[in-house]
């Protein structure tokens, strides 16, 4: 049987409806995440009838979606683990470890192929993944034939009803939360409640899948109809006075402002799968490293944008590999030091405020504030006359192409490091902190702003313009007494707030807006800050604080200092401020003030 | 039939005036035509570049026409619109508005009415002309989109 012809086949038959085609690749990657999933728990509770249950079920939904759409290849592999997994469920073979290894092969393999299908399908040239399939198959087959029987194992427990989705809508089988195992040391209080609470939340969603363009289309309308009302309501309250009216109006608000608020969190999903994935790294990277660690994952229903979910899986990689790899130590140092033997690695995800806090905390060595300094004074960074506080210190690690791995390994320490991790983390408008203890861990918190589509924001005026500041990059604003300006060169250069003189930049120099009418006395001052820098702004008119929605410019119009356009209540567009691109054009060019 | 270089150039056109002139553009790029309305300046952009306009809840950047073809730029009047014009550039939908001083008609161009592109010597650049139409007696000259939009760094969002 020719094996690349029985793929040619299920491409034609993928090809052939298309909508129930990209509806069958959808389900089925979806069922392999979540078979995943439970998978990895299922290796920590083998004898877990549920759990064992909750992997078979979704194997037989995929092997008979495949069967009838005619996908043979997906069938006849599906339908191979999902032998060895019924005569785990009836008691015919013992799932141990070996077990759990092949079924998750199977899941990368069946992944593999119906992502390959999919690319095929789509007109794109597909891989030959043949050679893996019939491995998989192959090893399956020895597993079965080689298996233990089972022990005198109690009776089969009574066959979980095989529930088919229907085609729109499923009952989707949430893996049951992991239960944080006990965070060693410090009793996380507050966090500690916040998790529990996600965790417990009910073990079943039903859902709809929906186009993500056509809910990009939602919240862009909502959008649209948000602007609408506030022209509205402006107009109304100056013209209006029918206090009938006026009340219906505030109504109206009201719905609307629900309305968005509803749209928004269609684009909300769990950070779950991203968590799961990091399951996976970690059984994989402790295997490879040759060092037992424990993953105990919380909050993994926290919810956050669509996006950055996605965006957030890298930084997040990167940084469990850096805590494997040089967090915790070796077997021998963690039994000196009087450590648990097995490393303890903690992710947790929780809301606070307005923001996402992404946690991610071993119990290792910590960093080693000695090597980083020197590293630091090697590499320029900074002088031996410094004396840097630990924070300063440790926020050297986030400098590019600074690493202080003695050696490089497979797993990481190659010098892409951490400086990347920061920046895919500010790029999602996000920021990142450590913590750390010599001998007893490491700590990074991540705090992400709950949604992309809409900011805080604080309106200010320059010149004819109106831009809006983030309110995260924003310390404070202030009207400057003469006193705190300092010349420098006849110009005012300087500004003391407080302990700290920061340096001036005028908003309407720096976008090329003129000249400032009064002097800088007269105007108002907004201090932004990144995690190193601070500078004062000088704006003509601080407007308010707001809550806009983010928009593109346009096609791509890509400037530095901008980050994209906002409709403000009076329908025209002002552009949002992008702190650390304007602290850059005003660290490089002249931008100082140039007025009375 | 089909030999003739002009044959894909032929169709219906929205014409409009430009400094005294007649131009013409494709009618499928025209998303749509409005008035003239707010336009926020984007700093760092070339001079040709207005700024970004509200399209009904999008952001779109608009150019002003005059300064793209070295005209004398003028304040807008009652009759200055902006089209709005649709590109596909790859994957990409690029979409940009173009202020011109007052929109005429929608006109059917066929094949006979297109001229290849003249020589104007000194008098004007024909780089982003597909050709020149006469209808009616009439001078109209055909925008090729596709150029001016592949010579625009700060609209076709190739621009660093």
């Amino acid at each position: 049987m020719s094996n690349e012809h029985d793929v040619v086949k299920d491409v034609e038959a993928l090809s052939g409806d298309p909508e129930l085609a990209s509806m069958f690749v959808a389900e089925a990657l979806d069922h392999l995440g979540t078979i995943e999933a439970t998978l990895l728990q299922l290796d920590d509770k083998p004898n877990d009838k549920t759990l064992l249950n909750d992997v078979f079920r979704p194997f037989h939904t995929i092997k008979g979606n495949a069967g009838a759409l005619g996908i043979t290849t997906v069938q006849s592999t599906a339908h191979k683990v999902e032998e060895l997994l019924d005569r785990c469920r009836s008691g015919r073979h013992v799932m141990g470890r070996k077990e759990v290894d092949i079924v998750l092969i199977a899941v990368d393999t069946l992944t593999a192929m119906i992502s390959d299908l999919a690319e095929r399908a789509s007109g794109k040239p597909g891989i030959d993944l043949t050679n893996e399939r019939l491995t998989l198959i192959a090893n399956v087959e020895a597993i079965l034939n080689g298996g233990t029987i089972a022990p005198v194992e109690p009776v089969a427990p009574k066959a979980a009803t095989i529930e088919r989705p229907e085609l729109f809508f499923e009952q989707q089988p949430q893996a049951a939360a992991t239960v944080p195992a006990a965070v060693p040391k410090a009793p996380q209080t507050i966090n500690d409640a916040l998790i529990g609470g996600a965790a417990q939340r009910s073990a079943v969603h039903s859902g709809i899948k929906v186009d993500i363009q056509k809910l990009d289309t939602l919240v862009d309308t909502v959008g649209e109809l948000v602007i609408l009302q506030s022209l509205i309501q402006e107009a109304a309250v100056a013209q209006i006075s029918d206090p009938k009216l006026l009340r219906n109006l505030a109504q109206l608000r009201r719905i609307t402002s629900d309305l968005q608020h509803s749209a928004m969190a269609l684009r909300m999903v769990p950070i779950r799968q991203t968590f799961q994935k990091m399951a996976r790294l970690m059984r994989d990277l402790t295997q490879r490293a040759g060092k037992p660690v424990e993953l105990a994952l919380a909050g993994e229903d926290t919810e956050l944008d669509r996006r950055i979910v996605e965006d957030i899986s890298d930084p997040l990689v990167h940084m469990i590999r850096n805590s494997v790899d040089h967090g915790i130590e070796p077997r021998e140092v963690r039994l000196a030091a009087g450590k648990r033997e097995t490393g303890q690695l903690a992710l947790r995800a929780y809301h606070q405020g307005g923001n996402i806090v992404i946690e991610i905390e071993d119990d290792g060595g910590g960093l080693n504030r000695d090597a980083i300094l020197k590293k630091a004074v090697s590499q320029g960074l900074l002088t031996i006359h410094d004396t840097p506080s630990d924070d300063e210190i440790f926020a050297l690690i986030f400098a590019p192409g600074f690493s202080t791995a003695a050696k490089i390994t497979e797993i990481s320490g190659r010098g892409v490091g951490m400086d990347v991790v920061r920046r895919n983390i500010e790029a999602l408008r996000g920021r990142i902190e450590i913590a750390s203890e010599r001998g007893k861990g490491t700590k990074f918190t991540i705090r992400l702003p709950l949604t992309l589509a809409i900011l805080d924001g604080l309106v200010v005026r320059a010149g004819e313009e109106r831009f809006v500041i983030p309110t995260f990059a924003v310390r404070e604003s202030l009207r400057p007494t003469p006193q705190q300006i300092q010349l420098v060169g006849g110009k005012p250069r300087l500004v003391q707030v407080r302990d700290r003189v920061l340096p001036l930049v005028c908003l309407r120099s720096l976008f090329g807006l003129g000249q400032l009418g009064t002097p800088v006395e007269m105007s108002t001052l907004v201090v932004i800050e990144d995690q190193h820098r601070q500078v004062a702004l000088i704006v003509d008119e601080l407007i308010g604080a707001q809550e806009v929605v983010v928009k593109p410019l346009g096609s791509s119009m890509n400037v530095t200092g901008i980050a994209g356009g906002a409709i403000l209540g009076d329908g025209k567009v002002g552009l949002i401020v992008d702190a650390d691109g304007v602290m850059r054009i005003a660290t490089a060019g002249n931008t100082h003030v140039e007025a009375a | 039939m089909s030999t003739t270089p002009n044959a894909g150039i032929a169709g219906k056109y929205l014409t409009f005036v430009l400094a005294g002139e007649e131009y013409a553009l494709p009618v499928g790029r025209v998303r749509e035509i409005t008035r003239i309305t707010d336009i926020t300046v984007v700093p760092r952009m070339p001079a040709h570049v207005s700024g970004v306009i509200n399209l009904r809840g999008k952001v779109v950047p608009v150019m002003d026409l005059r300064v793209r073809f070295d005209l004398t730029a003028t304040p807008p009047t009652d009759e200055t619109c902006i089209i709005v014009t649709e590109t596909n550039i790859g994957d990409r939908r690029v979409v940009f508005g173009a202020i011109v001083d007052r929109v005429s008609e929608v006109l059917n161009v066929s094949m006979e009415e297109i001229e290849d592109r003249p020589d104007f010597g000194e008098r004007l650049d024909t780089r982003y002309m597909l050709g020149i139409a006469k209808v009616k007696g009439h001078i109209k000259i055909l925008l090729d989109l596709d150029q001016m939009l592949a010579d625009d760094a700060a609209i076709n969002g190739r621009a660093a």
